[in-house]
């Protein structure tokens, strides 16, 4: 008799046996070539795919069921079923042969998981490895990204969809002459807006046809252009401003109906008071405080002022709120990994943080630079854009980007007490040869990668891992 | 679980075959084939199944992989079909059949040897890529210090991860355990411990007293390591400088070497440290240069006495005819126990045995080859040493040479142990235009490695031997 290995010997690998009569060994022809792998194996496929009701039918006893499909693509999708990685030689091939394989079989998802994972974002190893041709001569206005990577480009009055492998593309034609804001909702659905065009309108991608236009009803009866939007997990927000720039107010639709929920710091605006109610131009939503945070700003005569609100959007409360008129942002975001808040002052290009555990003291931001260049008064921080993304925060100082990450020091006891200073650290991103270039306009992430565009150029310049990248 | 080669009547036997079903293709192979995995191996696992099995053991996995899995157990070497496979491929698949020792030692390279090495890759970090600091694992690893970054490069040189540190510049790196480094400024003050497990910053050491108002903010200027301690060298900005013994495994400090002060050349800081396993004792060197030339020391310390015992300075010991020629950079060769030092004017090596030092013990060493003399001749060329395999790696500006041991004569054995002018010959290990990449600042071996680090230049270069011709079809 056989001696039976005991189970804890062998932890996670594949030793089966297949003497038993209930054998677990799933035999597969594939184009004329006979492959074996475990229902284990097969399951991982996922229950509705083509994969796993092959495992149902199998039987010792009938001959193995025959695919119709190429072997030596097949393979590589078992490889990836086991290991979750593509063998290196799938790299010899189109991707999209192997997209269309996967989408035979049923587990495109896999092969997304394994190409496009967010989770494997990696920002101290990202390098430019790619750009996305845009035609025609509009440069990018701005850029939206789903979780898994793929990518929406407004430029002009068009909107451009990548898909996740980035090797695909569709282009639709808007009734905007130009998108100033939006935010993918899924890879079909996009909702865009502008601050010259009244509503913000649910633009199907995949057809270009509108199927939905949410309007602000504002006291004066004009049109409502779109500041900017934002979502959550379950909203969609909207920051609207009349078309007579008197009154502006914060939306809050349901993402999946459409419908709206709220209304939000609603504010009118009376004579010449205009820095009384700024309109929000960035919504971010907070998921770690459950706050909805906005911001806009204004350039007048005495210099530039703003204001960055908490809101809580279910009472319609402002919890904090942050005058800015010496050194206000030129950019402002939040990030949730780091409990902070981070701006670029407008004058001195520096960066500051404000931490979201002590909320509501009298002086938040914190420089993380030199603060005696905000005398200068030069206006260095105009046109830089700020994104936080995971536990980092990007900053495009022109044509360059830098990396901001927090450097954990000493004990995890005393970083508990939290009165002490935060340790953030920069890195200007990229080799030299990347170095300079356009100012960047535009800065999103989307799957394992970073998306950028600059300032009149055509396309969308792509930065992922240099391991792994396919 | 048995041992796996043992031989009894009724368990398996070393030349019994065993068959094995990788993913819908039969294998059939012995079992010491499988066996020779290491008994902690997946696959020597499988030996103490016995042969009667009439069904062959089912491996869910790639088959093409295994194939090469198979061959590397039987011949200990890759064969060329692994070429198909990434690194990072073949490195995972041996990591899942527990044999990842044997694949190291088949990928690694050969013994470096220097008079026949070539340039095979750069690493590169993907941001800030000028190194300032890089320090080499015995395996082939390398840690390079970027733009206050720490980026791991594992025996593959594929990339491990990236660290951030609290510091803007790392002028001093050393691997105190596999996974933590011990790193220094020369722009901020403080010996700091970093954990690329944790990406954590574990704690930091400064050299203060209370005593001596002078000492405050002192920085690190060189790190050094044995099994259990660190030595590094501080510096005040007032010039007072010591060296702290800290325990590996406290991180504490346990003593104090050498403390000084004034600002002439005897008195600096060191500025590369090192102990020697054989004796104990530390060597640490510190070189100047000034508007008249080169000045340093080398001073040998006991760290259980706290006593020096040697030293040289340079210029002002040593023979008068080599006055005004100190040296450049100063080297250890730890195997050989034999001092390098390479001169700042001519340009020329010399060697000291560390077990028989005096007051000049140096011994120069003489250029066989006419055509190799230093054509400059001036001190204006950077001069740079490491000693690696009983080689020493000169980087004069941009070029890259090797001093290599001439073997031994058989019948001169009367003069075995003893050094002389002629018992290393010089060569090139670059091509001419190899050189004007850039002035070579930095040599490190490890692995059989060489990693090589140029002044404005993005990564570091990696200089392996090979035992393949390289043969270039010019059809």
């Amino acid at each position: 008799m056989l001696k039976t290995m005991a189970p804890s010997a062998l932890p996670r690998n594949g030793f089966k046996q297949n003497h038993k009569p209930e054998s677990n060994i799933a035999t597969i022809d594939v184009g004329g070539q006979l492959f074996q792998t475990t229902k284990q194996t097969l399951t991982l496929a996922g229950p509705d795919s083509l994969l796993s009701k092959i495992s149902d039918s199998a039987s010792a006893h009938l001959p193995p069921p025959f695919v119709d499909r190429d072997p030596e693509l097949f393979s590589m999708l078992l490889s990836l079923l086991r290991t979750g990685n593509l063998p290196s030689k799938a790299k010899s091939l189109d991707l999209q042969d192997l997209i269309f394989e996967s989408q035979f079989y049923g587990i495109e998802t896999l092969l997304i998981n394994s190409l496009s994972n967010p989770s494997h974002f990696d920002a101290f190893n990202l390098e430019k490895s790619l750009t996305l041709p845009l035609n025609g001569r509009d440069s990018p206005s701005v850029i939206a990204t789903t979780p898994f990577g793929s990518v929406h480009v407004a430029h002009g009055s068009k909107i451009t969809s990548f898909d996740w492998s980035l090797r695909k593309k569709s282009t639709i034609l808007t009734e905007f002459t130009a998108v100033d804001s939006m935010l993918a909702i899924s890879t079909k659905l996009a909702a865009v807006g502008a601050t010259d065009f009244s509503g913000l309108q649910i633009i199907d991608l995949e057809n270009g046809s509108v199927r939905e236009t949410l309007n602000w009803e504002n006291v004066t009866r004009s049109g409502s252009t779109v500041q900017a939007i934002g979502s959550s997990q379950e909203f969609l927000f909207s920051s609207f401003e009349s078309g007579r720039r008197n009154s502006n107010s914060i939306m809050i639709y349901d993402l999946n109906t459409l419908t709206p929920v709220n209304e939000i710091g609603h504010y009118e605006i009376f004579g010449a008071e205009i820095n009384s109610a700024l309109p929000a131009t960035k919504l971010k939503w907070v998921p770690g405080y459950n706050l909805l945070m906005a911001s806009g700003s204004h350039r007048g005569p005495s210099g530039v002022c703003g204001n960055i609100k908490f809101w809580d959007t279910r009472s319609g409360n402002v919890v904090w709120e942050i005058q800015e008129k010496v050194d206000c942002f030129s950019d402002v975001t939040v990030s949730d990994d780091l409990s902070a808040m981070f701006k670029i002052g407008v004058n001195s290009g520096e960066m500051f943080y404000a931490d979201l555990r002590s909320l509501g003291v009298e002086q938040p931001w914190v420089c993380l630079g030199d603060k005696r260049k905000m005398v200068s008064g030069k206006k260095e921080g105009v046109g830089c854009r700020i994104e936080s993304h995971g536990s980092q925060v990007f900053c495009s100082k022109g044509g360059d980007l830098e990396l901001w990450s927090e450097v954990a020091v000493g004990s995890k006891k005393r970083s508990e007490g939290g009165s002490e200073a935060r340790h953030f650290r920069k890195n200007v991103m990229g080799r030299m040869k990347d170095m300079g270039g356009s100012r960047i306009t535009n800065l999103t992430f989307g799957g394992n990668k970073m998306f950028m565009t600059r300032k009149d150029q055509q396309y969308v310049e792509v930065w992922q891992n240099s391991a792994r990248g396919y | 679980m048995e041992n796996g080669n043992h031989h009894t009547a009724t368990g398996p036997r070393s030349d019994d075959r065993i068959k094995l079903n990788v993913g819908g293709k039969l294998f059939e192979t012995t079992l010491s084939t499988i066996q020779a995995g290491g008994p902690d191996s997946l696959l020597a696992a499988l030996s103490s199944r016995t042969s009667d099995d009439p069904d062959p053991v089912f491996i869910d996995r790639d088959p093409e992989i295994f194939s090469v899995i198979l061959s590397l157990l039987r011949s200990d070497g890759l064969p060329s079909t692994a070429r198909r496979f990434a690194k990072q491929e073949l490195a995972d698949e041996a990591l899942y059949y527990g044999i990842e020792s044997q694949l190291k030692s088949a990928m690694l390279p050969p013994p470096l040897s220097g008079i026949d090495a070539s340039i095979v890759t750069t690493v590169q970090p993907a941001s800030d890529g000028l190194p300032s600091a890089i320090t080499a694992g015995t395996d082939g690893s390398v840690w390079i210090a970027h733009g206050g970054q720490i980026s791991s490069y594992d025996w593959n040189l594929c990339h491990a991860g990236t660290i951030r540190t609290h510091l803007e510049d790392i002028n001093s790196i050393c691997r105190v355990y596999p996974e933590i480094a011990a790193v220094g400024s020369e722009s901020d003050p403080g010996l700091h411990f970093y954990d690329f497990s944790g990406v954590r910053n574990m704690g930091s050491i400064h050299w203060t007293d209370p005593a001596d108002p002078r000492i405050f903010k002192a920085r690190v200027t060189s790190i050094s390591n044995s099994p259990s301690s660190v030595f590094a060298a501080f510096d005040c900005p007032h010039r007072e400088n010591c060296i702290l013994v800290i325990d590996k495994s406290t991180l504490k400090i346990v003593g104090e070497l050498s403390r000084q002060s004034g600002s002439s050349a005897k008195n600096l800081a060191v500025g590369k440290l090192t102990w020697l396993p054989e004796t104990g004792l530390i060597v640490g060197s510190s070189v100047t240069c000034g508007a008249f030339g080169y000045s340093g020391y080398i001073r040998m310390w006991d760290p259980r006495s706290k006593e020096v015992v040697w030293e040289t300075n340079e210029p002002g010991s040593g023979r008068s005819s080599r006055f005004g020629d100190s040296f450049a950079d100063v080297d250890v060769d730890i195997e050989e126990s034999t001092l390098f030092k390479v001169c700042s004017k001519s340009g020329d090596l010399a060697i000291a045995d560390l077990r028989n030092l005096g007051d000049d013990p140096w011994v120069y060493l003489q250029d066989k080859d006419p055509s190799m003399r230093n054509i400059k001749g001036g001190g204006n060329s950077s001069s740079v040493i490491h000693c690696y395999k009983n080689q020493a790696f000169v980087g004069r500006d941009g070029a890259l040479e090797v001093w290599s041991r001439l073997p031994r004569a058989e019948n001169r054995v009367d003069r075995e142990s003893e050094v002389c002018e002629g018992l290393y010959r010089r060569n090139f290990v670059d091509k001419e235009e190899d050189a004007q990449r850039g002035i070579i600042k930095k040599i490190e071996g490890g692995g059989n490695r060489l990693f090589v680090v140029r002044e404005d230049v993005e990564g570091i270069e990696v200089w392996e031997s090979s035992r393949s011709s390289g043969a270039v079809s010019v059809l």
